[in-house]
């Protein structure tokens, strides 16, 4: 039995295991799977258009019936300056080269859209019971429109004084964001990532310092670490890298090998992918630039110039360039269907505070 | 109420709760008092102050619960003689941690003491198994004081799987309270070891301000690294590094490592005559992750108490979501 049921309530889902929202590696075909296991899906919209979400959406609810995470970014734009972006692009130019294309050539700019009046219209239509923001949340008349919706609100936080000012300015619920996690650092209030604890350090501060629930993420990817969180006050915990290997991600080929091949020290946080800091596996550009490149052109303008440099390496089956965004756990990853992983993560979990209990 | 285990069957201890030998700061009144009430106490020998180890040694003849001697194996083997006076005091077991563990082992067994070894990677767990550890310490970067990268959620599995059951696993590094107890048995630890949470007891050799100051931080308030290592000529092998409450100090001198070695002669005298001072924006309060869970400085026993009566409440299926929404209001 789960000791707090919480999210399960407030939810409605069988177990509670939440699918982290893994922008560019997961779409509808992982998050019906988790949804059919009794998990709870996302689908993550910052790299994608408000048409897509809405038919991603439609997908998800013609195959399966449950809640739904609809996730976005809501980072401050800012423009590109073109001083930096030379630098960069000069920095990256012999790579340009050695894959036989022009430095100089133009490039669309990184599509990392932050939330904004487009998406609110799409969360007012497709009415997602969840709606959850990574950097924080977006500005007060937008969440005002979210929250009209009666869709709950759900944001990270990598210190408790995050989680404080989440609490404040109207979240449901709270990710306590370990240092262990992958993907972009949730961070909002502070830009220091060596001052950022541990998920088993956070989650019991975290709890401590607000009253809605709080669900555990990062360096999570078994039943052990599953029945840990809640003993620590957690009232779920939201998963990723263990499901990045499953049949249903969208992972490409060379990038499963090298997660497959990862070990629990083969991920870094590094800012040369995108601007911001992130957790995932080293590949070669954050091994030879990075992993932390005072140079990187701010978020998510680093992407920019490295994105003819991921398609071309791709093509040859290189994930030089691809990032590999993976928490500390990525080796606890398993190649199964994620019905099957999201339903043995929990039995697993079960049996762990049982035993105990005995 | 206990919870017995098979680090508690090992240690003939009544609690699964050691207590850490925090160099200098863990003497013979805190081990006295941790060991009394149930737990494990362990004494801070650290790099290996003849004077203070003979005057803590010679409190401890008096304690009649078994507690440990803890030392730093690199600065030990450099005066391997005091190894001897530890065992003289007819410690129950000998920790051993940052080092290889394996020229101290035979000396340790012939004792009739067990062997802690306190570990960071499978290699240093391997490295103590095979020198004939009794139990292993799996220590998470968010511990205090020295330690490596790999978090505690990510260590403590890694090596429960490794020991296999050989030997009983406690984890270390960011647990301050009875979920912290619990969520490492969740892990399959046997137990788990304290530093922190025991600097804040009444015990503890600690300055008042340096406990006031663990008392006052929060989550995010600790850093890991070089500087106060360097700032007082101590140089310690890699992968260890040192964590601390961030002051004055660890906010000048982070990210700028190199300009410090450049100046570090007054960098020292400025260190040293600040720690002598009592002048803690300067000299470092050695502090883990789970600061934030810290707000009392209470006696070591009732320490060992309440993680106890906590950590079996959870275990036991009989603390449930309505009863935590009632701890939290109740905060």
């Amino acid at each position: 039995m789960w000791p707090d049921r919480r999210i399960i309530d407030l939810f409605k889902i069988e177990f509670p295991i939440l699918l982290a929202p893994m922008a560019g590696a997961i779409d509808a075909e992982i998050a019906i799977a988790v949804a059919e296991g009794g998990g709870m899906p996302s689908v993550p919209c910052a790299l994608i258009s408000p048409e897509k979400a809405r038919e991603q959406v439609k997908i998800i609810r013609q195959r399966v019936s449950a809640p739904i995470n609809l996730n976005f970014f809501c980072h401050k734009a800012v423009d590109a300056d073109p001083a930096r972006e030379a630098v960069w692009r000069q920095r990256l130019a012999p790579y340009y080269r050695e894959l036989g294309l022009d430095p100089a050539a133009p490039i669309n700019t990184a599509n990392r859209a932050p939330f904004d009046a487009a998406f609110c219209e799409v969360v007012e239509e497709l009415k997602p019971e969840v709606v959850s923001f990574h950097f924080g949340l977006p500005e007060a008349g937008l969440l005002q429109r979210v929250k009209a919706t009666g869709a709950l609100v759900m944001s990270s936080a990598t210190i408790v004084r995050e989680a404080i000012w989440l609490e404040e300015n109207g979240a449901d619920v709270i990710i306590a964001q370990g240092a262990e996690a992958g993907g972009h650092r949730g961070m909002f209030l502070t830009d220091n990532i060596a001052e950022q604890p541990g998920t088993f350090a956070l989650v019991p501060q975290v709890v401590d310092a607000v009253k809605v629930p709080v669900i555990a993420a990062g360096g999570i990817a078994d039943g052990r670490g599953i029945a840990a969180a809640f003993a620590l006050g957690a009232a779920g915990v939201q998963i990723g890298s263990a499901y990045l290997r499953c049949p249903e991600s969208r992972v490409i080929a060379p990038a499963r090998v090298a997660l497959g091949q990862a070990m629990d020290d083969s991920t870094v946080i590094t800012n040369v992918m995108t601007g911001r800091p992130a957790r995932g596996v080293v590949n070669r550009v954050m091994h030879e630039v990075g992993p932390i490149a005072p140079e990187a052109p701010a978020f998510p303008h680093s992407a920019t110039s490295l994105g003819p440099l991921k398609q071309a390496a791709e093509k040859l089956g290189k994930t030089d360039f691809t990032s590999l965004w993976a928490g500390q756990a990525v080796r606890l990853g398993r190649e199964m269907p994620a019905a099957e992983l999201t339903r043995a993560l929990a039995g697993a979990a079960l049996v762990r505070m049982s035993k105990l209990a005995g | 109420m206990a919870i017995n285990t098979t680090l508690t069957a090992r240690l003939g201890s009544r609690h699964p709760i050691l207590s850490a030998p925090m160099a200098g700061i863990a003497g013979a009144r805190l081990v006295a008092a941790v060991s009394e009430a149930g737990g494990f106490g362990i004494l801070g020998g650290g790099y290996g102050e003849r004077a203070w180890l003979e005057q803590e040694t010679a409190k401890l003849k008096t304690c009649t619960a078994p507690f440990g001697i803890g030392f730093i194996t690199w600065s030990l083997a450099k005066q391997p003689d005091l190894l001897h006076m530890a065992l003289a005091a007819k410690p129950r077991a000998i920790m051993l941690s940052f080092g290889d563990p394996k020229p101290f082992a035979p000396a340790i067994k012939a004792a009739g003491a067990l062997l802690i070894c306190q570990v960071q990677s499978e290699d240093m767990a391997r490295e103590a198994l095979g020198a004939g550890a009794d139990i292993l310490i799996a220590q998470g970067t968010e511990a205090g004081g020295h330690g490596a990268a790999r978090t505690t959620l990510d260590i403590v599995p890694a090596i429960v799987d490794l020991a296999a059951g050989r030997v009983p696993v406690a984890a270390a590094g960011g647990i301050a309270d009875g979920r912290g107890l619990a969520a490492m048995m969740m892990l399959g630890a046997a137990g788990v070891l304290l530093g922190t949470r025991f600097y804040a007891s009444v015990e503890c050799d600690g300055s008042e301000e340096a406990k006031k100051r663990i008392c006052a931080a929060s989550s995010g308030s600790t850093v890991r690294g070089v500087v106060f290592d360097w700032s007082r000529g101590i140089f310690w092998p890699a992968p260890f590094t040192l964590r601390s409450l961030v002051n004055d100090h660890s906010r000048r001198w982070s990210g700028r490592e190199v300009e410090l070695m450049h100046n570090i002669a007054t960098v020292t005298a400025d260190y040293v005559a600040a720690r002598e001072a009592g002048n803690f924006d300067i000299a470092g309060v050695f502090a883990g992750e789970a600061v934030g869970l810290i707000h009392d400085i209470p006696k070591a026993g009732e320490i060992v108490e309440r993680i106890t009566l906590e950590a079996e409440q959870i275990l036991s299926g009989r603390r449930n979501s309505a009863t935590m929404s009632q701890a939290v209001a109740a905060r």
